[in-house]
């Protein structure tokens, strides 16, 4: 099985035990599930920089306004590094470990595709205007541009000792820098992993989406039939990882297993995905592999749903291709209709959305906006949370610009077959 | 030379650079021949670069909606929209 | 006490190990290992002057970059292939092909779905990041060209050689700056030895633009003239104050041993052992001083390894001049070997400078036997490091090798490469 683990069943299951969030629906956990159910869009007017000379002018911000606990060294740290910083001290927070006896056994593994590039930006604006006029720049800080930033914020911020990685695969980071926690978890690598992903709204991914034609100058429609692009967002989301033996020794409460992980590459367009999905279902192949399910026990889908023509069409053809009879009865939603594409740290957030809707028994909504798409024969959940109290296992999906795709499965805590 | 055939020079030229066609002599480059697909082979993303040079090179704004393969299914066929565009707005560049 | 990730695991009754069949690389040196291995026995640095004319550049700073000269890949890379492609994304998918050549691996069986990508990368393409900022800064966001954002993303180049060779495994980009390529083979050779994957091809590629140049002079990262003093880098030297900036692309195939074996492959090295750390006492872009854990972790990957310290033959070093980057190497050094004595430490970056994976090539020839010249730029001992490189001269042709990537930021990195025959 492509991309996935292939001896799953000699490795030791994986607990989710703590989740963090900052996104534009705000700082913490609890204000990101309660806007997810609302089904109310936080896209819409932004002010993170001028975006008057741009093809569209809404998009999905943080209210920096409404930071709640400010790092020490805040003016050495970029946008990103503070949504990072943040979504990884609530999720250590939340799964009330002790990080003092484990620093050196503590992984962080991170995914970002902007870094500094927001602050980076400014200063070359400034740079390229005092060599214009002939004078030497004024020394403001050039925060580190490297998408590394906030993975290694978090790490410092919470005095880590073991592995620190950033992987920038575009959208599928964040999902790649959680599959990567869970294998090197289940592995023996490290005993917590703190996973997850930061971007922030910056202008070179705001131009560039409009370059390409893929942005909705309305709030994105996720496998509408009038879905014209999609809409960008930023935050960050953090899981705490560790093996289920450990969490459950130290009296935490596991919140889900991490029960499969997979990722592959189209290798076939850098921007279109391949027409029929072929990636991104093998990745989804590999991640019900590695959590010895069948398709037919995934409960729902969070999909990557990004609103383009392109992208919808062909995930819609990665279900239809795994599922089969089944897709069109299986309930699918996106977090990006309703918190903007995050891009780096999609994944991730998206991770900690199908988490949370594992543990309150309910999908969260789309927008009900739009119109159904003939072509798209999805079950998708719009308008109200879907109840599903019996819900057991879900797939979170990204298919990243480039051509990465990444698939994860989470399982409810207390349903895994001890047989698997 | 008339108008029109200036436009379909100043698009072949433009194909060559924007579009890092090295080695293509833009005078060879049929007007009829497909531009996307067969023929020169070109995609969509190359649909886009030639439409932010087409506006920076013409001064005309092109819709999300209009970037399709009906406009821009050849030099004759993107010359022919170009021009429309150009005489809506009064430009004197635009062919008669 | 932190465990690391030995690469020898059992898998059933077999043996499962991870070896390198393959090596691509093109550098400031020039293209493949024989220009490299010229340059490293030679023992001087391959610079040419940076580009100051965007008056970028502060004045009476760094001048000299460690570039590619030779630009022309389409041997490896025709030209139609490589018309939209960034530099850094030709580089990529010619060091790969190259690597792939030398494994004997054809086009056809190069893709596919158990082929993955692990590729490192600090900065991604810098020339089309500069030149879509500039657009979008200075003529406005709808000048914005396509080309430049699609090709603009660190995983750019990760993608192109996908789609190059058609593979559709697992396509990793890590962006973890000096001790990123370290990584990107760990966790290639991972995804090997636990059957994730049937090959993998990782490495580092890395483009240095006059702009990259100037802010990390700006930074004060660059070693530069000083008084009486030429510009260059000085490793683990008392008087250094800085790395060479430089640029290239280093492509391993990483395969398991016994499919290599079977079907007649030479075995270059076998990746014996990887481990990584963090030192959370750094800054977002410097080093710190918390060697003791790191030193730590390190001795206790080296103690899983046969024969542990002691049987290191050499250390590949990461060192580049970096004032802050070369103590605290010195120091987990210093600190990993405890009394005895440190085998021969080498140090290519001070030939081929930093960030275009410097190491990686320099560390496969170390084990074959190549000669490494005298340090450039070393003449006076750092007490306050504590490490004297290697001052040229012949030396026993080790059978296992440390390479070493403590990275800005905080994140470390270690490979242990071993001869394979």
């Amino acid at each position: 099985m492509p991309g996935a683990d292939p001896d799953p069943g000699a490795s030791r299951a994986v607990a989710v035990t703590g989740l963090g969030a900052v996104s534009p629906l705000g700082w913490n956990l609890a204000s990101l599930w309660e806007g997810l159910r609302s089904g109310r869009t936080a896209v819409g007017p932004f002010d993170r920089f001028h975006h008057s000379g741009h093809r569209t002018h809404i998009a999905a911000q943080v209210d920096l306004t409404a930071e709640p606990e400010r790092p020490q060294n805040k003016t050495r740290m970029t946008v990103n590094d503070r949504f990072a910083v943040a979504a990884a001290r609530e999720a250590v927070a939340r799964s009330e470990i002790d990080l003092g006896g484990c620093r050196g056994r503590t992984g962080v593994y991170f995914g970002s595709s902007t870094g500094g590039m927001l602050e980076s930006e400014t200063y070359l604006e400034a740079l390229l205007a005092a060599v214009a006029r002939g004078r030497p720049p004024t020394s403001s800080l050039l925060a580190s541009q490297q998408n590394n930033g906030p993975g290694d914020a978090v790490a410092r911020d919470l005095g880590i000792g073991g592995p620190v990685q950033t992987i920038s695969a575009a959208c599928a980071s964040g999902a790649m820098a959680i599959g990567d926690a869970i294998v090197a978890v289940r592995r023996g690598e490290v005993d917590v992993a703190i996973a997850g992903g930061s971007d922030s709204l910056c202008r070179l991914t705001y131009a560039g989406f409009n370059a390409l034609r893929a942005v909705d100058e309305r709030p994105c429609r996720p496998f509408r039939a009038d879905r014209a692009g999609l809409s960008l967002g930023e935050g960050a989301a953090a899981v705490i990882l560790e093996p289920l033996e450990r969490a459950l020794a130290r009296g935490a409460r596991p919140l889900a297993l991490a029960a499969g992980e997979a990722a592959t590459c189209d290798a076939h367009h850098m921007t279109s995905p391949h027409p029929e999905g072929l990636g991104a279902a093998e990745a989804i192949r590999g991640a019900l592999a590695g959590a010895r399910l069948d398709p037919s026990e995934i409960d729902f889908v969070n999909a990557h749903g990004t609103g383009t023509l392109l992208n919808d069409a062909a995930e819609c053809a990665a279900f239809a291709a795994v599922f089969g009879d089944r897709a069109p009865d299986l309930p699918v939603t996106s977090t990006k209709s309703l918190v903007g594409h995050l891009l780096g740290s999609a994944g991730a957030l998206e991770a900690v959305a199908t988490i949370l809707c594992l543990l309150h028994g309910e999908v969260h909504p789309m927008p009900d906006d739009g119109t159904s798409d003939p072509g798209i024969k999805l079950r998708l959940v719009l308008g109200r949370p879907l109840r599903l109290a019996r819900a057991r296992h879900a797939l979170s999906t990204s298919l990243a610009f480039g051509g990465a795709n990444a698939a994860l499965v989470f399982t409810r805590h207390g349903d895994r077959d001890p047989a698997r | 030379m008339s108008e029109t055939l200036a436009i379909r020079l100043r698009i072949k030229h433009l194909l060559v650079e924007t579009l890092h066609l090295e080695g293509s002599d833009p005078s060879k480059i049929v007007d009829d021949a497909p531009l996307f697909g067969e023929g020169l082979g070109l995609d969509s993303v190359d649909a886009l670069e030639l439409v932010v040079a087409l506006e920076k090179e013409f001064g005309v704004r092109i819709q999300n909606h209009e970037v399709g393969r009906e406009a821009f299914a050849s030099v004759s066929a993107l010359a022919t929209f170009i021009d429309g565009r150009l005489a809506a707005a009064g430009n004197p560049d635009a062919g008669s | 006490m932190p465990r690391s990730c030995s690469h020898a695991t059992e898998i059933g009754t077999l043996r499962a190990e991870t070896v390198v069949t393959g090596l691509g690389t093109i550098g400031p040196c020039g293209h493949g290992r024989e220009a490299l291995a010229a340059a490293l026995a030679a023992g001087k640095p391959v610079v040419v002057e940076v580009d100051r004319g965007a008056g970028l550049h502060r004045e009476g700073g760094a001048r000299l970059a460690a570039l590619v000269k030779e630009r022309d890949v389409s041997r490896w890379v025709p030209a139609a292939a490589a018309r939209r492609m960034s530099f850094p994304s030709k580089l990529a998918v010619a060091a790969a092909r190259m690597a792939l050549a030398e494994a004997g691996i054809g086009a056809t069986e190069a893709g596919g779905p158990r082929v993955g990508v692990y590729l490192s990368t600090t900065y991604g393409p810098g020339l089309f990041t500069e030149q879509l900022l500039r657009q979008i800064l200075l003529e406005g966001a709808e000048a914005a060209q396509p080309y430049y954002f699609s090709e603009c993303v660190a995983n750019a180049s990760a993608a192109q050689l996908a789609i190059a060779i058609g593979a559709r495994g697992p396509n990793v980009t890590l962006t973890q700056r000096e001790s990123g390529p370290l990584l990107a083979v760990a966790r290639g050779a991972q995804a090997v030895r636990e059957g994730r994957v049937d090959l993998a091809l990782a490495g580092a590629v890395e483009e240095i633009t006059p702009l990259l140049h100037a802010l990390l002079d700006r930074f004060g990262a660059l070693a530069r003239k000083e008084g009486a003093l030429a510009e260059m880098p000085r490793p683990f030297d008392r008087r250094r104050d800085g790395f060479l900036a430089g640029e290239g692309a280093t492509l391993l195939v990483l395969e398991r041993e016994d499919a290599a074996r079977a079907r007649g492959a030479r075995a270059l090295a076998r990746v014996a052992w990887s481990g990584a750390a963090f030192d959370a006492t750094a800054t977002a872009s410097d080093w710190g001083d918390g060697h003791a854990p790191l030193a730590a972790a390190l001795r206790a990957g080296l103690d899983e390894v046969p024969d542990g310290a002691a049987g290191v033959g050499a250390v590949v070093s990461g060192a580049s001049g970096a004032r802050r980057g070369d103590r605290i190497e010195a120091r987990v050094l210093r600190a990993a070997w405890g009394e005895a004595r440190l085998p021969p430490v080498l140090v290519p970056k001070a030939v081929t400078g930093e960030y275009g994976g410097g190491i990686l090539a320099p560390g496969l020839l170390a084990l074959e036997g190549a000669q490494f010249g005298p340090t450039p730029g070393f003449g006076e001992p750092d007490p306050a490091a504590g490490v004297t490189p290697h001052r040229g001269g012949a030396r026993p042709i080790p059978s296992r090798v440390l390479l070493t990537g403590l990275a800005s930021g905080g994140a470390a990195a270690w490979l242990v490469l071993e001869r394979a025959s």
